[in-house]
């Protein structure tokens, strides 16, 4: 056990949070053994130097400043902080409670338009709970708009402490095809993927002439229209939730006819189609423990689908599906990202689609997902192997910042701690 | 069952109803016994369950956790004739025995699953198979039973085999207060429920307290709208079966009038016989508390609480009334009585000396058992507290049979017991483990190393053009 870990157990964890400064510091992280994301690959008995809010050295020969704070943590494992690519935090405090969730609505006269970034709230118990899990990144996506089948404009967050979370809005226009959904545009998929090669072919026109006006029959409403044009410039790529091969086949096809960028989200059935993602560079946002055939659609699902994906050459990052879409996103993203390895996923390939993939995914590899110097300072540290339910992060930087653990729900267990006085 | 996204579930199809069926998980189980309640179905719904033919195992150098607390390193276990016939160093290979060289690999008691939906809510979800997971006509269903619903066919039983799963508990859901009859079976390959029905095994009772039953019945416009009409509506029926059970012990002899049975009254009264075990579906420690209080004004048990996520604040009332707690590892916060479950809830009963035991409620968790006992331990040991493998590994094997009424059969590897055994491919409290080898009263049903091993469930048969043949 490193003394790190030592420290952290319950009580004397409580002691040692509260010298956690707030504030960005030189921090350097010794002994430990880090998985960098980079062509360095695993490196033992190294040094993570953190100095702001950026990375400024990652080696075993690193030459650490007298100011600098040291953490020895001889043993441990240090990764970037991971990056779910498809949740709601920020976006829902309980899921039953309508007042408290933002990520979809079914009335109004958003559609494609509709963009959650205005509802994100930093003081989310989700929020806390995620950050100190290890996750530093995610988007946050929308569920379902006025307009079928666009769901809206998901967000991309920074979980750092404080008020803001927010890195980057708009971060693409997502949409909901397959039979779970195909009511709302009329009772068939068909008619899901008219609606949306009509809205770009609309949004092209209003490109080409900005100064017209949607006709007035148009079905759609100048603001989608608008957001619509992002996308076939390639602004902002085009997120398709869809598992049945047919419809991934659509999406393919849908990609090389627009010329646009498309993000693929769920595929179950998306190993059955892995040689022509790939070839169309079309990154797949999965769940790898996913392996029910919960609904028609997704019927040939399977164990593996997450490393045959990664050996065909697709670029695969995670997300965790039902409830844990919004609770525990944190936590059950590294359990999933390890139940894609006990199914033959490589293990560096498992920690890159928690960081780097997920960071090219959505085009922020320039400043996260890699340990490296000149990166954002997301780092966690870990008294064991990240992928395994009985490792625990012991200390967590976010933006260079090293963030508190305490959560609403460890205030519980202190409260109710068996042993308690 | 919450198997599908809560929230992400698929809005515009199953809308409300769907989501008062999720919200709404509980359960029951149920004996075959005595007269009162279970007589006459004896006969006509009895379990014609057989074990599978196979020759005897001999299970050689395995690490044993045999679920009653120890850790046995390097022990032979033998199976011969559904039982686990002899456990330690060094047993000798008789022949024509099936010798599996478990060096490296764990071995573990068949887990036992409390509460599973499998069969009834089955896979792929239609507006069809959603339905069956309860009848929500009325808040008292009393006399359902889930083993008229099971489709078994559903692919999740496979997966909970694979995943080390010998034995699970059908439940209805937990929109009636009232929810019917469990049946307790095992997820192997069968034609009929009835060739899965775990032969003997005690009936239960599924019942619910808290926002679902309210909210179900409530939004239709009928009773009950709130927790005290929940419990003025219980206190009624069950004031109802204790004048049942009361007269139909004190009938005379010869009957010449011929009267139609109550079905709702029979399985009740079988409850307060002590025949049938009430599974109660039921989170907030106030919630519990009252539920406890009603049994015992009608003097009947509650074998245990289900989604307990407050169990840890109040542990010794499970103490007290001698229940289980069945949990989560970490599912909290979809709804207003989830919101405080913590991941220590496991650890924290555990250490307080209550019963507690991990359940899955949904098949994505129902195979992955091991992982659920792995995350409460390790939240556990987060918290200062000592919990061993050998200890965790009870709350998916012991303490889920004795919530059965099966202690004396099944939970253990231990000489008498059946056979229910899996050797996992290394400490099953990894996430890189998984079931390589699972036997059912001694006969090998599931066996990973075999390549053509695929889902027995019809659903995954394909034609030869589709998905599934692609590989």
């Amino acid at each position: 056990m490193s003394r790190l870990q030592f420290r952290t157990l319950f009580f004397g964890f409580l002691l040692a949070m509260t010298q956690i400064p707030a504030f960005a510091e030189t921090v350097a992280i010794v002994g430990v053994t880090a998985h960098t994301n980079t062509q360095k690959g695993t490196l033992y008995d190294a040094t993570v130097l953190i100095d702001g809010e950026r990375i400024l050295a990652v080696g075993t020969d690193v030459e650490i400043p007298e100011d600098a704070r040291l953490i020895e943590a001889t043993g441990s494992i240090v990764t970037p902080g991971f990056m779910n690519s498809a949740s709601h935090l920020g976006l829902t405090e309980v899921s039953s409670v309508d007042s408290t969730s933002d990520y979809s609505v079914e009335g109004g006269p958003l559609g494609a338009a509709f963009d959650v970034q205005y509802a994100l709230n930093a003081n989310s118990e989700l929020v806390a709970l995620a950050r100190s899990d290890g996750l530093a990144r995610a988007v946050s996506i929308p569920e379902r708009a006025a307009v079928a089948p666009f769901a809206g404009l998901g967000a991309l967050l920074h979980l750092r402490s404080g008020p803001s979370i927010l890195q980057q809005p708009r971060i693409g226009l997502f949409v909901e095809i397959g039979g779970q959904t195909s009511d709302e545009s009329g009772g068939s998929r068909s008619a899901q993927w008219v609606i949306l090669r009509r809205a770009l072919d609309e949004a092209g026109r209003l490109r080409r002439n900005s100064r017209s006006i949607p006709s007035r029959d148009s079905y759609f409403s100048r603001y989608d229209l608008e957001t619509l044009q992002e996308v076939s410039d390639g602004e902002m790529p085009l997120i398709i939730g869809a598992d049945r091969e047919s419809d991934i086949h659509q999406a393919i096809r849908l990609k090389q006819e627009y010329g646009i960028r498309i993000v693929l989200r769920g595929g179950a059935e998306a190993w059955l189609v892995a040689d022509e993602l790939a070839a169309a560079s079309i990154p797949v946002v999965i769940d790898p423990s996913f392996n029910l055939p919960q609904y028609f659609d997704q019927l040939n699902v399977r164990d593996d689908s997450a490393a045959i994906l990664q050996k065909a050459g697709v670029l695969i990052s995670f997300k965790v599906s039902s409830i844990h879409t919004s609770y525990d996103s944190g936590f059950t993203l590294r359990e999933v990202a390890g139940i894609a390895v006990s199914n033959g996923l490589d293990y560096s390939a498992a920690l890159k689609a928690l960081t780097i993939n997920a960071a090219e995914t959505w085009q922020i590899s320039d400043h996260y997902g890699t340990l490296q110097a000149g990166k954002d300072a997301d780092v966690v540290i870990w008294d064991g192997d990240p992928l395994e339910p009985s490792t625990l992060p012991v200390a967590i930087f976010v933006n260079g910042t090293q963030i508190s653990q305490q959560t609403r729900q460890t205030r519980l267990r202190d409260r109710y701690h068996p042993n308690r006085n | 069952m919450r198997l599908p996204t809560l929230e992400g579930l698929p809005r515009g199809f199953f809308g409300a109803a769907y989501l008062s069926l999720l919200f709404a998980s509980s359960h029951a189980f149920g004996t075959e016994t005595q007269d009162v309640a279970t007589a006459p179905e004896r006969n006509a719904y009895r379990s014609t369950y057989t074990p599978k033919p196979d020759v005897d195992t001999l299970i050689v150098n395995a690490t044993v956790l045999d679920g009653n607390g120890s850790r046995l390193n390097g022990v032979d276990v033998s199976l011969s004739d559904g039982k686990i016939v002899a456990i330690g160093p060094d047993l000798v290979v008789e022949e024509g025995v099936r010798m599996i060289d478990a060096t490296g690999r764990w071995v573990t008691p068949g887990l036992i699953d409390v509460h599973s939906h499998n069969g009834t809510f089955s896979l792929p979800l239609t507006e069809d198979s959603i339905q069956d997971i309860s009848e929500v006509s009325a808040p008292v269903v009393a006399n359902t039973w889930i083993e008229h619903a099971v489709n078994v066919q559903d692919p999740a039983f496979y997966l909970a085999l694979a995943g080390g799963v010998t034995t699970l508990q059908i439940l209805p859901g937990s929109a009636p207060l009232i929810g019917g009859r469990s049946v307790v079976v095992k997820p192997i390959k069968a034609n009929t429920v009835f060739d899965m029905k775990f032969p003997g095994a005690p009936y239960g009772l599924k019942m619910a307290c808290g926002e679902n039953p309210k909210g179900n019945f409530g939004s239709k416009g009928m009773a009950p709208t709130s927790r005290q009409g929940e419990i003025a509506m219980l206190r009624e029926t069950w004031s109802q079966a204790q004048a049942y059970l009361h007269n139909s012990r004190n009938k005379g002899g010869d009957e010449a009038e011929i009267k139609s049975r109550d079905f709702k009254m029979e399985t009740l009264a079988g409850v307060l016989s002590g025949e049938i075990r009430v599974h109660l579906h039921c989170y907030r420690a106030s919630d519990i508390a009252v539920m406890f209080a009603v049994a015992n004004e009608f003097d009947y048990k509650i074998a245990a609480v289900h989604h307990a996520v407050e169990a840890y604040k109040v542990p010794e009332l499970f103490k007290e009334n001698d229940a289980c707690a069945a949990v989560w590892s970490d599912w909290w916060g979809f709804k207003m009585e989830a919101r405080d479950a913590i991941r220590e809830n496991a650890a924290f009963v555990d250490a307080a000396g209550a019963c507690v035991l991990m359940h899955s409620d949904s098949p994505s968790v129902g195979q992955r058992l091991n992982l659920e006992a792995a995350k409460a331990m390790a939240a556990g040991r987060k918290a200062g507290l000592k919990i061993s493998p050998e200890r965790a590994i009870v709350w998916i094997t012991r303490h889920p049979a004795r919530t059965l009424g099966l202690e004396d059969r099944i939970g253990q590897v231990a000489v008498g017991y059946n056979a229910d055994v899996v050797i996992w491919s290394g400490d099953p409290f990894s996430i890189y483990s998984k079931a390589d080898q699972v036997f059912v009263d001694g006969a090998l049903h599931f066996d990973r190393r075999n390549k053509q091993q695929r889902s027995y469930s019809d659903i995954a048969l394909r034609s030869g053009n589709a998905g599934g043949s692609h590989e």
